[in-house]
């Protein structure tokens, strides 16, 4: 029924990655009593089965390969090939050459999940250390070992307000990135959660914490949830946030950039109950958008609410310290449709990234990268805002990205920049601020001074070509 | 040994001042004066390490974990198959690795030829019409999977509220189905180890949007009476989902989509042979008949005068599972592996994973006897009925001869319906060789032997790993 029936079985050679040789099929066949692969899927009813070869592209040899995908890639501008601003959740940073290379030890990239801990322990070491370093981090006693990214983690911290507090409401700011608040959409809604929005105050761009705490006050909400920086770069004052929350009985999420936590006061040192962040900025590559890692850590009494992975500290039958996944009754594989998320799968190789990358870089160096990043930003946003005709959006304080108002439309302000090499920012979403105007601009370490200059020096022409 | 103490952690390492500073050649710059919630009192603390330190702790690290490059990883249901090394090198090319996610949608189009042909060549393999490639793992994918069928009850006007799995589902399917606002009922087997047609057809009423089914099953058990099935659902008005996790069993030799399933999810490190990176990330496209198309996540790339783009005319789309357009670096692996195979090579993959299950399930069978006396597909349920000790201590004792232990109950990501206690799910996977299957069997006769005669020594394995059994109840 397939072409290789005309072959001699013995001089059939391997495609691709199988192994097995016509002499293997033929003693394995003969050692069970059969004579053709065949009669193995004998149960297969004829009906159904596929009676033609798929319909593929020719297969290709390891150097076709390698020629093809690096035709694509070529076929991708790159943070590279221009000078790059971008930010809204992803941002360009550098990665110290160990971080690649510990990860690509097949040890860590070719494991399972580690159900079997002693086989395992030092992949289960590496994701306790993720844990403890993170937790640190975001002032956090609790860390799950990642889920997919920070949208996921943020749609998955609404749910467990809403599991902790047994109400079906969580007040969001509008100022968390539209690409969040759609897999918030998609994520909550079906489960019959209302998502109330509140905006920013005008003058600052930080949320209007009398807006929520109206809104709290009434009662019946579960949680607030808060980004900072926001979607126009601004901080919030995540300390007048808690106190609303705690005085109203609401639970508080806030979603943060990692890196500003070298520079501020961690949102859970600051009494958030919980913090989720794309971990990203902490040692991953941009990949087009994929694959990040979504972090969530919380206080101790929301840690059974957590979802995904936890990995404890257990002892042998020695009385030897080691490592374990724990408390894996709230999983999927034991809870079923009582579990706390299906994740099954979620980002271990990127949580082994982040914790490679906070154990490089060491408290010093982290703090001075977190702050290099702020004054370069705080240097571009001035020379802009210098510009005739561009203002600053918000007054509020930023870390490494910050919202200017332009005098033409931002996205044509954008390719005209593209044309000299810069991909120049985001142009910011029209409900969020009234205008097409808005630019989202991101700066970090990797910007010099010289070329913060160059930016300016062709922004300025781009403006006043309009 | 190392110099540093196996039990030492990355913060026991510390030494303050041990790491040189980044960018040290830099113009130093003032930062802006820092607002009122600075970070001034409290220190992260972070430790300091110097980098030969923290290469030297994590390459140890590295070297107590096992993997497939370390050697048989026979864990059922999981497909732990060999991970390419030359997909690994397309993840890392510059213009993938380096392209911002918020870059024009024009300057992205390397991305989206990949997408456009990815989409094409995973439809094929699983007989569908229309593909989403963003979902961020297997179970993602079931949630995107479900909330297409709950957008198209909605869409008729006749929302459905149920949704059926097997009682031998993974554990994902219940979740997700949770996860996606429906109520799930659970599907008996029978004694052969399949769906009870006869529970199915009394339970499939007017409320049942889909039901969920993993063929072949947890079992490794193809379900013969897959059309009957199919129809019994249809007739009903219900959806079939195809949960994708045995898919490496069938490739080119019959498609979910052939077999009446609507919805397909893929995990793309099972059939598409990414590597899972101790737990991910992965990828889970999800795959639809035409009827459903417009229903799916965002976003879905077409080809419109040549060019692949991002559909953007998607008004009854169920939205964004993640922010931006997902793995792109996992899912260059799997175009990679679908592109060195082609249509021959995966179909003597699938081959290869099955007469891989039987040649082990035949060899075991007087250790071990499989519970389900047929040829199995891609995994094999054997029983532990015959050792002396427990199926958990013996799966313990393999560990010593650098065997992965098999999926047991309670370990692992499936659950064996009834009382199955003493069973375990074995997966050889279709990238073993015969040598290394042989090895395997001699290895499982010789742990046979010692639970024969040395129960002692089999309680207490391992003995071979820095640390004793754990004990995870606390």
């Amino acid at each position: 029924m397939n072409q290789r029936q005309n072959d001699s079985v013995t001089e059939r050679t391997p495609v691709g990655f199988n192994v097995h040789t016509g002499l293997d099929v033929q003693a394995m066949l003969e050692a069970m009593g059969l004579h053709s692969v065949e009669q193995l899927f004998a149960d297969i009813p004829a009906q159904v089965r596929l009676r033609r070869a798929l319909s593929l592209p020719s297969a290709l040899s390891e150097w076709e390969l390698m020629r093809d995908v690096r035709a694509i890639a070529d076929m991708n501008a790159t943070v590279l090939t221009h000078s790059s601003f971008l930010g809204c959740g992803a941002y360009e940073h550098y990665i110290p050459a160990v971080v690649d290379a510990m990860v690509s030890r097949g040890e860590f990239l070719t494991a399972y999940t580690p159900y079997q801990p002693e086989m395992s322990q030092g992949l289960l070491q590496v994701l306790f250390e993720f844990q403890v370093l993170v937790g640190r981090l975001l002032g956090q006693e609790c860390v799950n070992c990642s889920v997919y990214d920070g949208a996921t983690a943020l749609a998955e911290s609404c749910w467990m307000m809403c599991s902790a507090s047994g109400k079906r409401r969580v007040v969001v700011t509008q100022a968390v990135w539209q690409q969040y608040r759609e897999v918030l959409d998609t994520y909550l809604l079906p489960r019959g959660l209302q998502l109330v929005y509140v905006g920013q105050d005008l003058q600052t761009g930080m949320a209007n914490t009398a807006a929520i705490a109206d809104l709290v006050m009434a009662g019946d909400v579960a949680g607030v949830v808060l980004q900072s920086p926001n979607a126009l770069g601004v901080i919030e004052d995540v300390q007048a946030v808690v106190q609303v929350c705690q005085s109203n009985n609401a639970l508080l999420a806030v979603c943060v950039n990692p890196l500003l936590c070298g520079w501020l006061e961690a949102p859970g040192t600051l009494g958030a109950d919980i913090v989720v962040c794309e971990g990203q900025p902490l040692g991953l590559p941009l990949s087009a958008g994929g694959p990040y890692v979504g972090i969530i850590a919380c206080a101790k009494p929301l840690e059974r609410y957590l979802p995904g992975r936890l990995v404890g500290r257990v002892h042998d039958l020695n009385g030897k310290l080691g490592y374990a996944l724990v408390k894996e009754d709230r999983e999927q594989h034991v809870a079923r449709d009582r579990a706390t998320s299906h994740i099954c799968s979620n980002q271990a190789l990127n949580a082994i990234r982040v914790a490679i990358y906070l154990a490089c870089l060491g408290e010093r160096n982290f703090m001075r990268i977190a702050q290099m990043n702020a004054a370069k930003a705080a240097q571009l946003r001035e020379s802009l805002t210098a510009l005739v005709g561009v203002k600053l959006l918000r007054s509020g304080t930023h870390f490494n990205e910050f919202a200017v108002e332009l005098p033409m439309d931002a996205a044509m302000f954008c390719t005209r920049m593209r044309d000299l090499g810069f991909f120049a920012g985001v142009p910011i979403d029209k409900a969020l601020v009234g205008h097409e105007r808005g630019l989202l601009i991101a700066v970090t370490e990797t910007k010099s001074l010289a070329d913060l200059q160059v930016y300016v020096k062709h922004a300025c022409a781009c403006l006043q070509e309009s | 040994m190392s110099a540093t103490s196996p039990s030492q952690s990355i913060v026991d390492l510390h030494r303050p001042g041990a790491v040189s500073d980044v960018f040290a050649g830099e113009a130093p710059m003032a930062p802006p004066t820092p607002p009122s919630f600075a970070r001034q009192r409290t220190a992260i603390g972070l430790p300091e390490v110097s980098e030969v330190d923290v290469v030297r702790h994590f390459t140890r690290l590295s070297q107590e974990s096992h993997g497939v490059d370390n050697g048989p990883y026979p864990l059922g249901s999981c497909t732990m198959k060999y991970n390419p090394k030359r997909n690994d090198e397309l993840a890392r090319l510059s213009g993938f690795a380096n392209a911002h996610p918020m870059q024009d949608a024009d300057t992205l189009r390397g991305v989206w030829e990949v997408y456009e042909r990815l989409q094409a060549m995973v439809s094929e393999v699983t007989g569908m019409d229309a593909c989403c490639l963003a979902p961020a793992a297997g179970a993602h994918g079931e949630l995107a999977g479900l909330l297409v069928i709950r957008k198209h009850f909605a869409q008729l006007g006749t929302p459905r509220s149920v949704v059926l799995v097997p009682d031998s589902a993974h554990g994902t399917n219940p979740a997700s189905a949770a996860m996606a606002g429906f109520e799930c009922r659970i599907v008996p087997s029978d004694l052969k180890g399949r769906v009870d047609m006869l529970s199915l057809r009394e339970m499939l009423m007017s409320d049942v949007a889909a039901f969920m089914l993993t063929n072949p099953s947890t079992l490794g058990l193809f379900e013969d009476q897959i059309v009957e099935i199919a129809d019994a659902a249809h007739a009903n008005g219900s959806l079939l989902y195809y949960d994708g996790a045995n898919l490496n069993a069938l490739m080119g030799i019959v498609r979910p989509g052939d077999m009446g399933f609507d919805v397909v999810h893929v995990n793309v490190h099972k059939t598409f042979s990414t590597p899972h990176g101790g737990g991910g990330p992965g990828a889970g496209p999800v795959a639809v008949k035409a009827a459903l198309a417009p229903y799916l996540p965002s976003p879905v790339v077409i080809r419109k005068n040549g060019v692949a783009q991002p559909d953007g005319d998607r008004p009854l789309s169920i939205g964004r599972m993640k922010s931006f357009h997902g793995h792109v670096g996992v899912l260059l692996r799997a175009y990679g592996y679908l592109r060195t195979m082609g249509a021959r090579g995966l179909r003597e993959a699938s081959e290869n994973a099955v007469l891989n299950a039987n040649y082990l399930q035949h060899q075991l069978a007087h250790m071990l006897p499989p519970v389900y006396n047929q040829f199995c597909k891609h995994e094999t349920l054997l029983s532990g009925e015959r050792l002396n000790t427990s199926a958990r201590q013996f799966a313990k004792r393999l560990i010593d001869y650098g065997i992965h232990p098999p999926t047991l109950v309670g370990a692992g990501c499936v659950y064996f319906p009834g009382d199955l206690k003493s069973a375990m799910l074995i997966e050889p996977t279709e990238t073993e060789t015969k040598a290394s299957l042989d090895y395997q069997v001699e290895i499982f006769q010789r742990v046979f032997d010692e639970d024969a005669t040395d129960e002692a020594l089999v309680e207490s394995a391992p003995l071979s790993r820095k640390i004793a059994r754990l004990d995870i109840e606390d």
